[in-house]
């Protein structure tokens, strides 16, 4: 596969993420600037700048009108996509580490860190309502006591938010109430990312207890767990292949210091239904942050603790390959 | 009475009395059997049929004339009397000569049978060889009828290709496993991944299994006896009744199985030792036997032609397929303490111990011709142990002895060189107590563990040509008492097995060098596979409770699987039959080996890709419980839609191209490479 090196970042990648359509990619990482790129040649279009501190996460709505990213500036910004304006700022108390558009678009959800006595919070406002975005006043606030989330997704109809907390939970949080609808205790440990499939029926979520799992979106049923022997970092479902892919670090033996040419931190692809690992690839030089697949499933990309993204387009073998059963 | 008148007329008497007359009348029949009046006598009265089974015919008895016939019964007398008591003898005469057969009666049947036992085969000079038959024999033989009635055709039964597991395309040697405390048995293919089972039944034996010498049958034991199972599906082939069987042999040519039994021996049918032919079932041969101590108590030459067993102060060797005694008689060897044949060739290699003034010797014989070919005297001797190399080039005699004037007990080597004129024999002093010696399998090297626990040491002779025997290596501070070596030579393995907690050391013997140390916890046996190229490590539930397991690992002593087996008891690999190939062949093959090589490595990496079969099965139900949840999942997502077209305002977005015709399509071309190509000046 011919791997498109994206270079915009000066500091290592937070997130990364694809539109609807897939043919931008959103990149933000732990510098204040937020970059998109053409996905199909690794372009940039353009960067979105006022953020003062690491941007931690990053979301586009489902017709690329608008742009959420939040950071460790203590804000949410909404920016336009086109022009990269800033159309709001929605300040916090800590960090923001999460955040996301509902599937209509209207609704945005971001949740902010436990941080210098401050609470965890998950905060929802209703962009159709000018007002909530003026007095920054969310018409939701729900206070996480006990671990505080580690990253969210939308359900499928924009009923609830699913988050992972530091200490392994994942919670089903209603967009109407805040209160817990569901709760899965599959991890043992941080969850580092969580993910959508396509069609947000199925969630994947990585952890540091060096799993990943399957979870069904509404009933939060655990489906599959894919083991490694390091931390996960990030995992993506697969939009037309029964495939996986998973990011994270490296046995700090198998590092060899001699080789600069190609980094050997590998971004791994297991076979969803028998949680097999059959592939690897390699190429970055630091542990990979973030994995997404393009919407068409035609490729994926990767943010690495190095800075950079690449995209990948896979060989026609990728697709005829079948593991033997 | 007679007529008195008659009388005056007959006789003139003296002037004197008439005598009266006791004589019974002319035509008096008395009417009192001899029974009566002769009875006690009439019992000794020689019967005709009495004397027929007490009869014996001696054939090949030299033709003399009456002068030297006094001299010739005097020859059979002393012979035959030592049967029993010679009550008649006949000898037939014509032309003045003995006819050349004679006729000897004894007082009783018993003795007939002894003296055609013991006299039948009697060598009374170059010429003359008795023949010794039972009158009653003759007869018995006569009467046989002069139609022949062909015996009953048996039905064949096809076992089919009993070497069958040798024709595995990925040339997988089988072994045996037994687990579950002996409940279950199973076969196994080796295979590098994990052990293919090839067949696996409960209760397949009762104690344990064996297999035969050369692969070809596995022996099963049970209360009533032996069974013997062979073939692509383990059918059974054949069984052998012998009540509370314990122990089995097989011969090396697979012919013949021993199997002893501390049952049923009774004084008129031994029955302890049972020679059975493999390929009728029938039983050939009992024998007694006191003690199983040290089995096999018979001992076969390496082409099955003699079987051999010591008792007090002689050596009784026996020929197949008759069973019988080599030459008639066994030999006396006066305190004969041990033997053993080489295993290539059929010499029997034999030891006494010191006899007063006589030292003690070895002697190698040579059968059939009972030459010594070698004797060896040796002084001081305490103890002795034969160890022959599995080709028979080399014999080592472990020698104990303690010199005059010492205490303490010092060990010699002594080796034999057989393929050498006059088999010269070679000493190696040792100045350690010995704990192992074994011989490098088609080579001619030896290993010796000698030293005493906590100082182990391990030390590589090589027996050279030129007469000489060089230390080539050392090792010390060993944690071993075993030594394994590979069946093809130059790889062994050192074991500390059972009391020293299973370490274990990988040897090369061509540099001598220590490939891998390892250790297998407990272990006690390790096992070669017949090829060399694996070795088995195992803890049998039968010495240790727990951690019951056989380690795979390579020659070189990287550890391939670890296989856990509930109660696993034993493991044995099945030998593979002598290879069909000849030296050239061999040869030649190695030459291109390279050529091998390159196919072979394409075929593991293939193998390596490709999924057990149990890997196969659990990714199918796998993905069946997957797709099942996905139709679920894509139900309630179609569910769903009214609601998600709503959420977006009416467009549809559940696939990409959903709505195609909201797409404005634009060609864009932008720069990807520049490449140059002169045309040439035009």
């Amino acid at each position: 596969m011919r791997p498109i090196l994206l270079q915009g970042h000066e500091r290592s990648i937070t997130q990364i993420k694809y539109n609807r359509e897939g043919d931008l990619l959103f990149s933000v990482a732990k510098d204040p600037i937020a970059n998109v790129w053409y996905s199909v040649n690794g372009e940039r279009l353009g960067t979105y700048n006022g953020h003062t501190g690491a941007v931690w996460c990053v979301d586009v709505d489902w017709d690329t009108k608008n742009v959420l990213t939040g950071s460790a500036d203590n804000s949410c910004r909404l920016w336009d996509c086109e022009t990269g304006k800033q159309l709001a700022l929605l300040e916090t108390n800590s960090a923001v580490r999460t955040c996301g558009f509902d599937f209509s678009g209207n609704i945005i959800m971001f949740s902010t860190d436990k941080q210098m006595g401050y609470q965890c919070f998950l905060n929802y406002f209703d962009l159709r309502d000018p007002q909530q975005i003026e007095d920054n006043q969310p018409y939701l606030s729900v206070p996480c006591n006990e671990s505080k989330i580690t990253s969210a997704v939308w359900g499928p109809l924009g009923e609830f938010v699913i988050a992972g907390h530091e200490n392994g939970e994942i919670n089903q949080f209603s967009a109407k109430s805040g209160e817990i609808l569901k709760t899965a205790k599959e991890h043992t440990k941080q969850i580092n990312d969580i993910q959508s499939s396509v069609d947000l029926t199925m969630l994947i979520s990585a952890s540091k207890d060096c799993t990943a799992k399957m979870f069904d979106s509404t009933s939060l049923e655990h489906i599959k767990t894919f083991k490694t022997e390091r931390p996960v970092n990030s995992a993506a479902i697969s939009p037309i292949m029964d495939h996986v892919v998973m990011g994270g670090g490296q046995e700090a033996m198998e590092v060899t210091t001699t080789s600069t040419r190609i980094g050997k931190f590998e971004a791994r692809f297991f076979h969803a239904a028998y949680e097999e690992e059959f592939g690897r690839v390699k190429g970055h030089f630091g542990p990979i942050n973030c994995v997404a697949f393009h919407p068409d499933g035609k490729s994926y990309s990767s943010g690495g603790e190095d800075g950079y993204t690449r995209i990948h387009y896979f060989d026609p073998q990728y697709f005829d390959f079948e593991l033997e059963a | 009475m007679r007529d008195t008148n008659n009388m005056e007329d007959e006789m003139e008497y003296d002037d004197g009395e008439e005598e009266p007359s006791f004589s019974d009348p002319e035509d008096f029949v008395d009417d009192i059997s001899d029974q009566e009046l002769l009875g006690d006598v009439l019992r000794d009265k020689p019967q005709e049929a009495d004397g027929i089974d007490s009869v014996v015919v001696v054939d090949n008895v030299p033709q003399v004339g009456p002068d030297r016939l006094e001299k010739l019964k005097n020859v059979i007398q002393k012979i035959f009397s030592k049967f029993g008591k010679i009550t008649n003898d006949f000898y037939p005469f014509a032309d003045g000569k003995t006819k050349g057969y004679i006729f000897l009666e004894y007082s009783a049947p018993s003795h007939a049978h002894e003296a055609v036992k013991n006299a039948d085969g009697y060598k009374l000079d170059k010429q003359h060889t008795f023949r010794v038959n039972l009158f009653t024999d003759f007869d018995k033989y006569m009467s046989i009828s002069d139609e022949w009635e062909s015996p009953e055709k048996q039905p064949f039964k096809d076992f089919g290709n009993l070497r069958h597991w040798m024709e595995d395309p990925d040339c997988r040697d089988q072994y045996s496993v037994i687990y579950d405390s002996g409940e279950r048995t199973g076969i196994f293919a080796n295979d590098v991944k994990e052990p293919i089972e090839v067949e696996e039944r409960a209760r397949w034996t009762e104690t344990y299994v064996r297999w035969s010498p050369k692969g070809t049958y596995l022996a099963t034991f049970h209360q009533r006896g032996i069974a013997l199972w062979g073939g692509e599906k383990f059918k059974q082939i054949q069984r052998f009744s012998h009540q509370g069987v314990q122990l089995i042999d097989f011969s090396p040519c697979e012919r013949y199985v021993v199997t002893f039994s501390p049952l049923m021996d009774t004084k008129d049918d031994p029955q302890a030792i049972i020679i059975w032919d493999v390929l009728t079932g029938q039983k050939k041969r009992g024998f007694h036997c006191e003690s199983s101590a040290h089995w096999p108590i018979f001992k076969w030459s390496p082409d099955g032609k003699f079987f051999a067993r010591m008792t007090q102060d002689t050596l009784s060797i026996y020929e197949t397929p008759s069973m019988g005694l080599l030459d008639k008689k066994s030999l006396k060897i006066n305190g004969i303490k041990d033997f053993s044949w080489s295993p290539g060739d059929n010499i029997i290699a034999f030891w006494v111990p010191e006899d007063k003034d006589i030292p003690a010797r070895v002697t190698l014989m040579q059968l059939p011709s009972r030459n010594e070919i070698r004797v060896r005297n040796l002084f001081n001797v305490v103890d002795c142990k034969l160890h022959w190399q599995k080709n028979g080039d080399y014999l080592c005699v472990k020698v104990d002895r303690t010199p005059k004037g010492t205490q303490g007990v010092v060990t010699n080597f002594e080796i034999f060189r057989m393929r050498e004129k006059q088999v010269p024999v070679d000493v190696v002093e040792m100045k350690e107590g010995i704990i192992a010696f074994a011989w490098e399998p088609n080579g001619s090297k030896f290993a010796v563990l000698h030293g005493e626990s906590p100082r182990i040491n391990v030390s590589f002779y090589h027996v050279k040509n030129n007469g000489k025997i060089d230390l080539i290596k050392m090792f010390d501070k060993q944690q071993a008492n075993s030594i394994f070596w590979s069946p093809q030579g130059q790889f062994l393995v050192l074991a500390g097995l059972r009391s020293m907690n299973g370490a274990l050391a990988f040897v090369d013997t061509s540099d001598c060098t220590m490939m891998n140390i390892a250790e297998h916890y407990m272990a006690s046996d390790v096992e070669w596979d017949p090829t060399g190229r694996y070795v088995v490590t195992s803890v049998s539930w039968w010495s240790h409770k727990v951690d019951n397991a056989f380690w795979l690992w390579t020659f070189q002593g990287r550890l391939l699987q670890k296989n856990n087996k509930e109660r696993f008891c034993q493991l044995l690999w099945r030998p593979r039959p002598p290879s069909l190939l000849t030296a050239d062949q061999i040869k030649l093959i190695k030459k291109d080996l390279k050529k091998y090589s390159k196919i072979f490595e394409q075929k593991d990496r293939l193998s390596q890709s490709k999924a057990s079969k149990e890997l196969v099965d659990k990714r199918r139900s796998m993905m069946e419980d997957y797709r099942k949840y996905r139709e679920r999942a894509m139900d309630m997502y179609n569910e769903q839609r009214p609601l998600r077209l709503e959420l977006r305002g009416g467009v549809d977005t559940d696939e990409l191209e959903s709505n195609i015709d909201d797409w404005e399509e634009e060609t864009i071309e932008f720069f990807i490479n520049e490449e140059i190509i002169p045309i040439g000046d035009l």
